[in-house]
């Protein structure tokens, strides 16, 4: 069947519904049933975070400019994310093609890409990034360009960019030069590995090199007796947890500047590093006895359990390793199957929480769990842990995410009606507050769509200008 | 800096313009960012821990607020449970700190107090009062039940920065679920999306971190720093923040769920390649670079990732495989990115490294000046001088422990970086200081405290 699947060459036409397919659960639905005492906490959290009012509230980083000027690359773009969400202005520097991961689509399907009203395409990798961000396109290899650059520059608070190591200082746009023209200048460069030291950069390099060079992919997976190899993470996880880390820096900076400091720094974030920093006790463990940290499968080597298990209709996730939730699963699985329930809770070598985790014992719960989740379907395993208050789900799918009826509650993901791309489902901003929340407002531009504003606002340049800077391929 | 030491800062390369400015000998030399803020955190596991446990690392005061003599629970989780840091309290000596309490606490002072006792929630109100940053995570709705919630805070403090963290937030159809990193994995779609396909004998695999719980952290502690900025700049305001972490886990997949909006595709797991881009992916190199280790670990064979996805770079890669008729038959990256042309691709590559080890493969690439990376243990990780030199992984003289390596921070910053002072400390290690400092209690008071099992 998949073979047939791949080699046809006529695809068979999806019909998408029309998102949400199931409606959205109303208050009263929520809370039916639930007494008035136990309800308002729940209302109240709810009257002061729900997305709805959130245009009327103000945003914590209006005023602050940034100049978003990575490429080929999610982390600067995602890093920015976290300034456009909380309502700083954000302005996507692009080469004057565009940046080329607006071409990456999945598997190269020009129908996977989003049409701007325009006929621009842009694939969804980048479209998503490009949340309440302003498009100017840039040709900092020019003589010209480098100085529009610096004409701007003391409007701006934070710069961002990934380009090879010190390529940006040998054009003269470098931390050096452009901190002497605006001192109090926060100038971040991301990358994979680091703009110095002894494994600089390569160009050109992305996420997987993040993932491989700081032990996550030697992690992921399942060991070699189950069959497994080394497994890196689907989504570009190691620029998405280097971003925010980088955004952390240019944040603190910020803060510094204002409160003591008086001027902006050099910051510097990686996706390397970002995933060192929470890659657990890896490194404390090696300093103790040289332990190699292996790969585990879906188990977890510090607690037990704590796993995602086989069951009739894919895998369900069921968490609890204290006292506490442990005996409550087993309880659950001792309605159905007592002799499991006894096997496990009459074990004298698993009664204390620590005595649990040794690989032989992770063996042993986990095949009787298996035992008990493997003719059952996901939403049979989960019902049945949540009456006994156990954390438990099934492993989801895109689909099944896009329609939890939690998530469409809280409008956690949420449709943008943009004027560029129509409605495009997305990702709500995960900043909940109640004073200032983060929120989408576009949800990105055409390539260069906001040249002759940006200019015109911060270069000062007039219409006869702007024409000779585009003839000469500057902008 | 003076005169002399700037201009010498224009003239240097670039490099070590960066090691000079980036020195972590130098870290302890320079401010802090958050000096003077002060954060109070009661919250258990990784989640609420690690957002503290980062403004902690930029220099916030902060308080970590624990039940008495066993502390919380992520102190009795260590791999296989074999390590552990000794004592677990002064009460404790014959106990130990298991490892997963690790990466998530340094810097902190360690509190103990029994939430269930009256005179515990004066001591909170007393706390709460003069703090910037307050981080809990009990179940919602009961701190405001107890009296210490944001309501009862925000009256005595207003410009505190109330940061609620868990499972699936307060209110909704799913209030009640407890959650865990996994959970917010396997309901945010990130399992799914991961691994081989079943055509490849794969499954989901989850990531082997708790990602959601540490990436998690550090959006709130970004979100709270901002906070912190509107509140000190423009508002003289505190806020009320609720960070739900099976609503982070989605934030990752925002481009698939676009995708799913729009085309109606799920998206599948595609193992060690990448949708987006070929050749972009990890190869499977035949040999191991230990073969004589006693540790199994390092027998396995080797993987080693590369990029070659521009139509030259890819040319070049199939010449140093000796298969330039790939170059011919797939010239273009719109005739790469097929998944029928990636399964065809992608086995060749291995085929050339089956004799190999991953650094044999890595230098062949190297050479040819193509982007590649072997995939490293955290051993390998842990000798590499580059993470050491920049900072991001450090030996430390813990005051408790002794030599330690830890990660620290990686916000490499030139005038303000963050450092790490210690790992963590034993549970109730700084009742006296914070008792006396903050409460103003004379020492029979914190005894009797203690003797009460209040502390």
């Amino acid at each position: 069947m998949a073979e047939k699947w791949r080699t046809e060459k006529k695809r068979p036409t999806i019909k998408v519904l029309p998102w949400p397919a199931v409606p959205v659960p109303t208050v009263d639905e929520v809370y039916a049933g639930v007494d008035e005492k136990r309800k308002e906490y729940s209302l109240w959290v709810e009257a002061q975070v729900r997305q709805q009012f959130n245009a009327d509230k103000p945003e914590s980083l209006d005023g602050i400019r940034v100049l978003d000027m990575t490429t080929s690359q999610i982390i600067g773009h995602w890093c920015s994310s976290h300034f456009s969400e909380l309502g700083a202005e954000v302005i996507m520097v692009e080469p004057t093609g565009g940046d080329p991961l607006r071409q990456w689509a999945p598997f190269g399907r020009e129908e996977y890409k989003f049409a701007a009203a325009n006929g621009e395409k842009c694939s969804p990798r980048f479209l998503a990034e490009a949340r309440n961000k302003l498009s100017i396109t840039l040709n900092v290899e020019t003589k010209e360009g480098q100085a529009l650059l610096k004409s701007i520059i003391p409007q701006v608070d934070i710069l961002i960019e990934n380009a090879p190591p010190g390529h940006y200082d040998k054009l003269g746009i470098g931390y050096r030069q452009l901190s002497e023209i605006n001192p109090r200048l926060v100038y971040l460069w991301v990358g994979e590995r680091g703009q110095w030291g002894p494994l600089k950069d390569q160009p050109g390099a992305m996420d997987p090199v993040g993932q491989c060079s700081m032990g996550f992919v030697h992690g992921t997976g399942a060991p070699v007796s189950f069959g497994g190899t080394p497994t890196r993470s689907g989504w570009w996880l190691a620029d998405q947890v280097g971003g925010t880390f980088a955004a952390m820096g240019a944040m603190a900076a910020l803060y510094a500047r204002e409160r003591f400091l008086g001027k902006g720094q050099f910051v510097e974030g990686t996706a390397a590093e970002g995933v060192v920093r929470i890659i657990d006790y890896n490194w404390g463990w090696y300093g103790m006895d040289g332990s190699v940290r292996p790969r585990y499968g879906n188990w977890d080597l510090a607690i037990n359990i704590y796993a995602v298990n086989p069951c009739a209709d894919g895998q369900i996730m069921v968490g609890g390793g204290h006292d506490r939730l442990w005996f409550r699963i087993w309880r659950t699985v001792g309605k159905d199957r007592p002799e499991l329930e006894q096997h496990i809770c009459e074990d004298p070598k698993l009664r204390v929480v620590t005595d649990r985790l040794p690989h032989y014992m992770q063996v042993e719960t986990y095949t009787t769990m298996c035992d008990w989740t493997k003719d059952k379907t996901r939403a049979e395993c989960e019902k049945a842990l949540q009456e006994e208050e156990v954390a438990s789900g099934g492993v989801s799918f895109l689909d099944e995410v896009c329609e939890f009826p939690h998530y469409k509650y809280r409008g956690h993901i949420e449709i943008c009606d943009d004027v560029n791309y129509g409605k495009v489902l997305l990702g709500a901003s995960s900043f909940i507050g109640s004073n200032t929340p983060g929120r989408i407002k576009w949800i990105g531009r055409t390539i260069g769509q906001d040249n002759e504003d940006v200019y015109r606002r911060l270069a000062g340049l007039d219409r006869e200008k702007l024409a000779a800077l585009r003839k000469g391929g500057v902008i | 800096m003076t005169a002399a030491v700037s201009k010498n800062l224009k003239d240097m390369t670039f490099e070590d313009f960066c090691r000079t400015v980036f020195d972590t000998t130098k870290r302890f030399e320079k401010p802090e960012t958050l000096k003077g803020i002060r954060a109070v955190s009661t919250t258990q596991y990784i989640l609420g821990p690690s957002c503290a446990s980062y403004l902690a690392e930029l220099g916030a005061e902060t308080i970590k607020v624990e039940l008495p003599k066993r502390g919380e629970p992520m102190r009795h989780t260590t791999p296989f449970n074999e390590p552990f840091l000794y004592p677990l309290s002064r009460w404790m000596p014959d106990k130990g700190t298991g490892l997963g309490f690790f990466g998530a606490n340094p810097n902190e002072y360690f509190m103990s107090l029994d939430f269930h006792k009256p005179e515990a929630i004066q001591i909170m109100k007393r706390l709460a009062a003069k703090t910037d940053v307050f981080c809990e995570n009990y179940r919602a709705g009961t701190f405001d039940r107890w009296g210490i919630g944001y309501r009862q805070h925000a009256q005595v403090n207003p410009r505190v920065v109330y940061q609620w963290m868990g499972g699936f937030g307060g209110w909704g159809p799913g209030r009640n679920r407890a959650s865990y990193d996994i959970l917010g994995q396997a309901q945010g779609g990130c399992f799914s999306i991961t691994g081989w396909h079943k055509e490849y004998g794969g499954m989901p695999s989850k990531q082997t971190i708790w990602i959601m719980d540490y990436w998690g952290g550090a959006i709130s502690a970004f979100n709270i720093i901002a906070c912190l900025y509107w509140r000190d700049n423009v508002s003289n305001k505190g806020n009320f923040l609720e960070y739900s972490q099976v609503h982070g886990a989605q934030r990752h997949l925002t481009d698939l769920i676009a995708l799913y909006g729009r085309t109606g595709i799920v998206a599948q797991r595609f193992g060690n390649w990448e949708p987006l881009l070929c050749v972009h992916g990890i190869l499977k190199c035949g040999k191991s670079s230990y073969p004589n280790s006693k540790n199994p670990q390092e027998q396995e064979v080797g993987f080693c990732f590369v990029s070659a996805y521009k139509d030259e770079d890819f040319a070049n890669l199939c010449k140093v495989i000796g298969k330039p008729d790939l170059a011919k038959k797939y010239p273009t990256h719109a005739d790469r990115v097929g998944a029928d042309a990636q399964s065809a691709i992608y086995p060749e590559l291995d085929k050339w490294a089956a004799d190999k080890t991953k650094e044999q493969v890595w230098e062949e690439f190297k050479k040819a000046g193509l982007v590649s990376q072997p995939v490293w243990n955290s051993k390998e990780v842990s000798s590499q001088e580059h993470f050491h030199l920049r900072g991001s992984l450090a030996w430390i003289d813990d005051p408790t422990f002794g030599d330690v390596q830890t990660q620290v921070l990686p916000c490499l910053m030139s005038e303000t970086p963050p450092r790490v002072r210690w790992t963590f400390k034993p549970v109730g290690a700084d009742n006296e200081y914070i008792l006396a400092k903050l409460c103003g209690f004379s020492g029979s008071r914190i005894k009797e405290l203690e003797e009460k099992e209040i502390t």
